[in-house]
């Protein structure tokens, strides 16, 4: 096996690695972190309900 | 009770918590103060975004600053309103006790806003009352006696417009203050109540650890509200101060009196009193500006023909304005993968940086320009106030599918991404209703869904260039299907699966003002740095993955490119789906980006990109550059040589896209809302049957009618 590709392979198990470890993460801290574009937090308390 | 106005004296950095009710203005003034010094994060177990930052006071000194979500009491009633509330009341491990607190009031409405500022001085902390939109109040011809307020309440009170930066200065300057005057408000709780309030308070200062003056106000709020909504991180109340409350429950049960309502009463009536020495209403001539805009935006025709304008407008600026900063990025990223080719020698490594993670992440990239207007828009329409009418129409059409108008918002989140919008689905109490609008959350083409849409448009239309109005035709006929399938499903289960009766809604509409375009601009970096972020970490790990997949093992001595992709595991599992979605006109390599898309829907931009590129290496000799992945999908081809991306395969894969479930993360979310794995399977069986069903049904019949 060349450099090339030991390196490469080293570089797809980091990856790997990574990924498996956010997801892990992820889990034990739910929560979306408001990473995604939600609305303020002003427009979805302006929703309110009668009962 | 009158609190003796001592000043109080802190031997450290205050921390500043700035409260008020939604949409007067908080975020405006928490960015005002803090700037781009703010993080952004979560109340660990809830999904509640938590809003820090740091702002200096006149001597240079780094001041501590909360905004807490928008409530109208700390009485609450949702799970934002029960974080400000438990902030407040220092029942978060994970949050300092605010030392001081700003409240933050539309000038426009003082006396409603009013309720709030009532219960927060109770608290016997230092507080700064702001009068906000004092513009906006001004111009309704509302005259508010600032001096007379701060001599009621004791307290500094600070005319704002925290839009325009008026006001700041002032209140910085207050906030620099080392003695802060406690208020001297006072009110009467009902003598039959008064019992109830000291036993409680004596209780909770003596086994819940509370000073004195806050275990009042926290005694008066467990009358009022019950303690009816509580979230994960919040310090439960002691054993003892929960069996007093219970006790009293009862008996006031027993005796039939509502004395949770006689306290709110006794507390508007001071508040009634207080707001006719110190505000003068205006006399309004007749409908306001915003009314008469209303009339148009809120009607039950012209308000959705203004919606579907905007809609096109966002779609439209989308296209037009993102294209040169797109290929800008485009060539860029050809260039940096042409330099690596030529320093670097020929291997795998080579390979893995130029075919994996430029390729991969590169592509991605190329629609950062697209998002950001898209974010911009969004920013813009929610500053503006419009956002709320766009409820208000929503609800309309929703309440006939059965859904309520709380629904609104998790689907709207779900525009961007589903997983914040399933989350949002806390604040819906109908656990069918929020069922419902789980199941269906997906649907909403979420941001993701945008660059695929994206790379077929281009790559449907022979030629360079694809007309505007095709362009713009197209993305509002994949929004329109996804929404228009979130309701179809939700009226199928509303009456089927999960029958019940949508509850009524109120909800208040904000007057119309012009936008912040510096809150905008910066909540559009702040998407922005959180897109790149997502592509340098999550979508660059699973390039380099899919590269691997797509490279081993190794086919024999002598194949083609094109053969070893088809060696390689990713090519083995695009063969193994092959016959499930050849009917709906996708070859092996479209599976590969189907089975990727379950990692982030995106990534099937880029496993194109490292598939078809491939291929074009062939075409194009070894070391040439890669053309543009339109132009390598439009090259591709059939076994017998029939073109793979018609006009009807890039339509019957948006359709594919719209409504297939593709998203790992989302499925996991949905997993841990509803506690089951039944609920996640059921979603992905339903979505990606509907999906397949879909692309068949427009892919064989557009085939036989000869497209």
């Amino acid at each position: 096996m060349s450099f090339q590709t030991i390196a490469a392979l080293a570089i797809v198990a980091l990856a790997v690695t990574g990924l498996i470890w956010r997801s892990v993460a992820k889990s034990a801290k739910p929560g979306c972190g408001g990473g995604c574009g939600c609305p303020s937090s002003e427009i979805k308390a302006k929703l309110k309900v009668v009962k | 009770m009158s609190a003796d106005a001592k000043p109080t004296l802190y031997p450290r950095t205050p921390v500043y918590a700035i409260i008020g009710n939604p949409n007067c203005g908080k975020s405006t003034l928490f960015n005002a103060l803090t700037g781009l010094k703010q993080k952004v994060g979560n109340y660990p177990g809830v999904t509640v975004e938590k809003k820090q930052g740091t702002t200096y006071s006149q001597h240079g000194q780094p001041l501590a600053v909360i905004d807490l979500p928008g409530t109208y009491s700390l009485a609450a009633r949702s799970p934002d309103e029960a974080v400000t509330r438990d902030v407040l009341l220092g029942r978060r491990a994970d949050t300092p006790t605010p030392d001081r607190i700003i409240c933050l009031v539309d000038a426009t409405n003082l006396e409603r806003n009013l309720y709030l500022v009532h219960q927060v001085l109770d608290l016997g902390r230092p507080v700064i009352l702001v009068l906000n939109m004092m513009d906006l109040a001004a111009a309704a011809g509302v005259n508010i006696r600032v001096a007379r307020l701060e001599k009621e309440l004791g307290i500094p009170v600070i005319p704002c417009e925290a839009v325009n930066g008026k006001g700041i200065l002032q209140l910085k300057l207050a906030m620099s203050r080392p003695d802060l005057p406690l208020s001297r408000h006072a009110w009467d709780v009902p003598p039959a109540i008064a019992a109830a309030v000291a036993e409680l308070q004596a209780s909770l200062a003596a086994n819940d650890g509370k000073p004195p003056l806050s275990a009042r106000a926290e005694a008066l709020l467990l009358l009022t509200d019950q303690d009816s909504v509580r979230v994960a991180g919040s310090t439960p109340l002691s054993a003892r101060t929960a069996e007093i409350l219970q006790a009293w429950q009862k008996r006031w049960e027993a005796e039939g009196m509502d004395w949770a309502g006689a306290l709110v009463n006794s507390r508007y009536e001071a508040i009634g009193r207080l707001a006719a020495e110190v505000v003068q209403p205006g006399v309004m001539a007749g409908p306001t500006v915003s009314d008469r805009i209303d009339a148009v935006v809120t009607h039950p025709i012209w308000g959705w023909l203004v919606l579907v304008a905007v809609m096109t407008l966002l779609f439209v600026s989308i296209f037009t304005l993102a294209e040169y900063p797109m290929d800008w990025i485009g060539v860029q990223v050809a260039a940096l993968a042409g330099w690596v080719r030529g320093v670097m020698p020929p291997g795998d490594l080579r390979d893995l940086i130029t075919d994996g993670a430029i390729e991969g992440v590169g592509t991605i990239i190329t629609f950062l320009p697209q998002i950001l207007i898209l974010f911009f828009f969004i920013g813009l329409l929610e500053n503006t106030g419009y956002m709320a009418r766009a409820a208000f129409i929503m609800d309309r059409l929703m309440s006939r599918v059965g859904l309520n108008g709380k629904s609104f918002i998790p689907l709207l989140s779900s525009y961007a991404c589903a997983i914040p919008g399933i989350m949002a689905t806390r604040t819906i109490e109908d656990p069918k209703d929020r069922l419902t609008t789980i199941l269906v959350a997906p649907l909403m083409s979420c941001s993701a869904r945008l660059p695929v849409y994206l790379l077929m448009i281009a790559a449907l239309v022979p030629g360079d260039r694809v007309p505007l109005a095709t362009k713009v035709g197209l993305m509002l006929l994949m929004y329109a299907l996804g929404t228009g399938g979130a309701f179809g499903f939700a009226w199928l289960f509303k009456r089927t699966l999960l029958k019940g009766a949508p509850p009524l809604m109120i909800m208040e509409l904000p007057p119309y003002r012009l936008p912040g375009l510096k809150d905008v601009a910066m909540h559009m970096v702040e998407r922005a740095g959180l897109f790149l972020k997502r592509a340098g970490t999550i979508i660059l790990g699973i390039s380099i993955v899919l590269w691997f997949l797509s490279t081993f093992p190794r086919a024999p001595a002598g194949a083609t490119s094109i053969q070893q992709v088809e060696y390689s595991i990713a090519g083995r599992a695009g063969h193994a789906i092959e016959p499930l979605i050849k009917p709906i006109g996708f070859d092996w390599r479209i599976g590969i980006g189907l089975i990727s898309s379950f990692a982030a829907r995106e990534v099937f931009v880029s496993s194109t990109a490292v598939v078809f590129s491939v291929e074009n290496f062939d075409a194009n000799h070894e070391h040439a550059d890669i053309a543009p992945l339109r132009v390598a999908l439009r090259n591709a081809r059939w076994p017998d040589g029939r073109p793979l991306f018609t006009p009807l395969v890039c339509l019957s894969l948006m359709i594919y896209y719209v409504f297939a479930m593709q998203c790992m993360s989302t499925i996991a979310v949905v997993r841990r809302e509803t506690n089951t794995w039944r609920w996640p399977i059921f979603q992905t069986a339903y979505m990606t049957g509907a999906a397949w069903i879909l692309s068949f049904i427009v892919y064989q019949g557009g085939t036989a009618l000869g497209f």
